[in-house]
């Protein structure tokens, strides 16, 4: 059986995150990364996902750019802006790094939601497909299966700790701080378990008896995924020459 | 007579415990019966499920004495592929035994594990949801389920192994009265077909299914008389 020959391949979709996320880390000009985050916004639209959703969630790290920015200004020479008693705040320099750091990170998060439009099914057979140990694609694979239900976990003690009577949202930010460190042990000891019971259960199946393991479901690359990776390759190295020179 | 399960002076002791879990058990399961084994929480019910399907070996420490031997031939001789292939086991949370993004993968899993070829796969995946009923669920994804649900597909998961031993650790535990009756409908047609069935219980509505029922009280089995 193959998966969706149809459409894009996860391997596909990973290159392409890989090559857009490299782009983002080597390149520093701020026009370049502009250009790199609006072509990743339309394909990750284009592949279905809402990345305007994405830079909603993007917009709570908006003070830790900020700290980044006044940190660059501070301690680090360059045209001053704004000074304040003889300390710079704001430096043409420190805003630029600012904007550089955000703007990678905008293109990393947007660009890894591209991978999201596989299942993670597919993603565990692509990853395995290149060669990577199944054991080790698994592990991503539960990873993405868990995260919910760690943070499900976590809201239940808190749910749990406010049915005491804390109301977390009246009391000051330190004692706040030190309710959730009450929250900490619980939720690990409780993922331990899970994880524990996990193992278990996988291992009662026969996870790993073998070196290898047979999949019912075969991916297969498809012409249109060799061009799109010939594309992707193609606008990288264009990218990189008109950076260089 | 050679028993499809046969445990002998069974003792288990928990690294880091000073007392024995399991104290010198001794039990005989025919082919095609159903054993239930009752008892309060903590005395060893799951240990000794675990003990008989292999898994306290490779996944807990501990100290463990006397021989288990499946259609007579004892655990210490047997590879751990022909143990899974021998021994099913549904547990009691459907949430850590459940793991793939869509039912069929989750059933594929065992099969999978064992380098089955592909199209033996589908058709034990085929199998498997038929014989839980949960065809249509195909390529849902098994969190979106009921917990009923749930527990049929963990079950399927375990009949694509194709054992002719099922264990079910308080499988019935976190399910509905209608999720209940329909996993006890498939244990009962599991019986006709051969299969021996150990369940471990705190249900005693549950044991109406049971051919016999068994009592684990201090890391002792005995006969269950009406009480824990």
């Amino acid at each position: 059986m193959q998966i969706r020959e149809n459409k894009i391949d996860p391997r596909t979709k990973l290159t392409a995150v890989i090559i857009i996320s490299s782009l983002a880390v080597f390149i520093r000009d701020i026009t370049l990364l502009l250009g790199i985050l609006l072509i990743t916004f339309t394909i990750t639209y284009a592949l279905g996902n809402n990345p305007l959703m994405l830079v909603k969630k993007l917009k709570k790290l908006i003070w830790v750019f900020i700290a980044i920015i006044v940190i660059q200004s501070v301690f680090s020479s360059g045209t001053p802006i704004i000074r304040v008693a003889n300390v710079t705040i704001f430096t043409v320099e420190g805003i630029t790094k600012g904007l550089q750091l955000g703007l990678r990170m905008c293109i990393i998060v947007i660009s890894a939601s591209i991978v999201s439009t596989s299942s993670p099914r597919e993603i565990v057979q692509g990853l395995i497909q290149w060669k990577i140990p199944y054991e080790i694609a698994f592990m991503v694979s539960i990873a993405i299966r868990f995260l919910p239900l760690f943070i499900e976990e976590i809201k239940d003690t808190v749910t749990a700790i406010q049915l005491r009577g804390i109301e977390l949202d009246r009391i000051p930010i330190r004692k706040r701080i030190k309710i959730y460190s009450y929250v900490l042990m619980p939720v690990v000891a409780s993922t331990l378990m899970k994880s524990k019971q996990l193992s278990v259960a996988m291992e009662s199946k026969g996870f790993g008896i073998y070196p290898t393991r047979a999949s019912f479901k075969k991916l297969k690359m498809v012409k249109a995924d060799y061009l799109i990776i010939a594309v992707f390759l193609l606008g990288a190295f264009a990218i990189i020459k008109v950076y260089l020179y | 007579m050679i028993y499809s399960i046969e445990v002998r002076d069974l003792h288990f002791r928990y690294l880091n415990k000073e007392e024995e879990t399991l104290k010198g058990i001794n039990l005989k399961v025919k082919k095609g019966e159903i054993l239930a084994i009752v008892g309060l929480s903590g005395n060893g019910k799951s240990t000794l499920c675990h003990c008989i399907s292999g898994i306290l070996h490779n996944s807990y420490k501990g100290d463990l004495r006397g021989d288990i031997l499946l259609d007579g031939r004892s655990l210490k001789d047997l590879k751990r592929v022909d143990i899974i292939k021998k021994i099913g086991i549904v547990f009691q949370d459907p949430d850590t035994q459940l793991f793939s993004p869509t039912v069929e993968d989750e059933v594929a899993f065992g099969p999978e594990n064992l380098c089955l070829e592909t199209d033996v796969i589908i058709q034990r995946i085929d199998d498997a949801l038929k014989v839980v009923g949960m065809e249509n669920y195909r390529l849902s994804n098994p969190n979106h389920l009921s917990g009923g649900q749930k527990q049929l597909v963990a079950l399927a998961s375990v009949l694509s192994l194709e054992p002719e031993i099922f264990i079910f650790d308080e499988a019935m535990a976190q399910v509905d009265k209608a999720g209940r009756t329909s996993i006890k409908n498939k244990i009962e047609a599991l019986k006709k077909q051969g299969k021996t069935i150990i369940m471990i219980e705190h249900d005693m509505t549950n044991l109406d299914i049971t051919d016999r029922v068994m009592v684990l009280k201090n890391g002792k089995l005995q006969e269950f008389k009406g009480s824990l």
